[in-house]
């Protein structure tokens, strides 16, 4: 079950995933579209519990667009940012710039399926 | 001369060792490390694999006490060395307590555009740690393998210059204040530009997919390809946002490497800028700190009105001859 488009331009999709909650970025994200990602992420900040995000489909996401995780990530009260599906490269980056170990993001490997 | 820009950099010591053949080489290193260990302090050497094998051997039971690194990983580019030093003396630095490190970023099989870098390397270490934790840091030259002008540069870039057995203050040493100005030494330009695209930020995709484009041509490995394009969307970025908005985007093909170079009328002027750790702020700059660490070679230039940024990834020389043409 999809709960819908979120966001849609010519380099990004995001969708809403129900279960687990969460959403699905899909494309490219640069500086042109990267306050997309708060933006989607506000509207269930105030959820309690883990959100999922699902970015197998992230082809390319630059410092701006990670910075949108991490922020989302630090500013949730309750419950924990999970990223799915992050391709190494990301990891790398993450890694590199001083984002692998925070407390509220996290980068999954368990190979979930978000529907 | 002394010049009065010369000023000591406090407790922190930034030593040449002018060494010729391997026994100069061990007479010169050897006693410095054994000298540091009598004393208490922590010693790193970054050194080529085969020296350090050499100085275990020299060092005998003491080699367990010693720090190494292979210079080859750390320093393959030499802009992700002052951050592993940082390293070393953040985390042994406590009241009173000296340090000591080797390390020998330049040897003979160095390119061109290495060796200018190393030596900005050489000078930005006085702005990285003058005034700050007290620790020696001596720097091998080969003077049977380098060339006399890199000696020369070697007295400006250090402030102490030691052959072994005397040593004293570089009466040629650029001073603390000189060696962190802004570097506008001559880049070579290219033969043939093999892509240039004028660019803002509605054209950053566009600069993605030239550089995905040449590294093809390049036949880099796709990992390699991904992690250029990464590094040079950072670069525009910073054109586009702190560097008047736009930027040009050149592309060309050497022997054994692809270059990227970034122009933007933005001012690069803060020295370190490309090797300070980023902060945990959220908001600190990372795309040049990135860069360098997915690079082979990051190469900066302030000039009077535009600054010059330059990406190059290393791949095996190219076969520009199809020996076996290819069948119908």
């Amino acid at each position: 079950m999809s709960g819908g488009t979120l966001f849609a331009d010519k380099q990004l999709v995001v969708t809403r995933t129900l279960d687990p909650n969460g959403m699905r970025f899909s494309g490219e994200i640069d500086i042109n579209n990267c306050g997309v990602v708060g933006t989607c992420l506000k509207a269930i900040a105030a959820q309690e519990g883990d959100v999922h995000l699902d970015v197998t489909g992230l082809i390319f996401c630059d410092i701006s667009g990670i910075r949108g995780f991490v922020e989302a990530a630090e500013h949730r009260e309750k419950g924990r940012l999970l990223l799915h599906g992050l391709p190494v490269l990301l990891q790398t980056v993450m890694k590199v710039t001083g984002w692998a170990d925070l407390p509220n993001l996290v980068v999954c490997d368990c190979k979930a399926v978000l529907a | 001369m002394s010049s009065p820009a010369a000023s000591p950099t406090s407790e922190f010591r930034h030593e040449a060792l002018l060494y010729a053949g391997w026994a100069g080489f061990v007479a010169g290193t050897v006693p410095f490390i054994r000298g540091g260990l009598e004393a208490g302090e922590p010693v790193l050497v970054v050194e080529s694999a085969e020296k350090i094998d050499m100085l275990r051997v020299a060092l005998g039971g003491d080699a367990g006490d010693v720090l190494f690194a292979d210079m080859a990983q750390v320093g393959a580019n030499p802009a992700r060395i002052i951050p592993a030093w940082h390293e070393f003396v953040t985390r042994n630095a406590s009241p009173g307590r000296r340090m000591r490190g080797i390390g020998e970023p330049i040897w003979r099989e160095r390119t061109s555009d290495e060796l200018v870098e190393c030596q900005r390397h050489e000078s930005l270490l006085n702005v990285a740690f003058g005034r700050g934790e007290p620790w020696w840091l001596l720097c091998p030259y080969d003077l049977d393998n380098l060339d006399p002008a890199v000696i020369e540069e070697a007295r400006r870039s250090h402030e102490f210059v030691t052959d072994g057995t005397t040593d004293g203050r570089s009466d040629a040493f650029r001073g603390l204040e000189a060696s962190g100005a802004p570097f506008n030494v001559p880049l070579p330009e290219p033969a043939r530009i093999a892509s240039r695209l004028a660019f803002g930020a509605a054209d950053l995709d566009s600069v993605r997919a030239e550089v995905s484009r040449e590294a093809r041509a390049a036949r880099l490995k796709a990992s390699r390809a991904a992690e250029l394009v990464i590094a040079v969307n950072e670069i525009a970025t910073n054109s586009v946002r702190h560097g008047g908005g736009r930027g040009t985007l050149r592309i060309w093909h050497e022997q054994s490497a692809l270059v990227c170079e970034i122009r933007d009328k933005g001012r690069f002027d803060r020295a370190l800028a490309d090797r300070e750790r980023p902060s945990n702020d959220s908001a600190a700059p990372r795309g040049l700190w990135l860069a360098n660490h997915l690079c082979d070679l990051v190469q900066i230039r302030t000039l009077p009105d535009e600054t010059v940024v330059r990406l190059r990834m290393n791949h095996p020389p190219t076969a520009h001859l199809r020996i076996v043409p290819d069948l119908p």
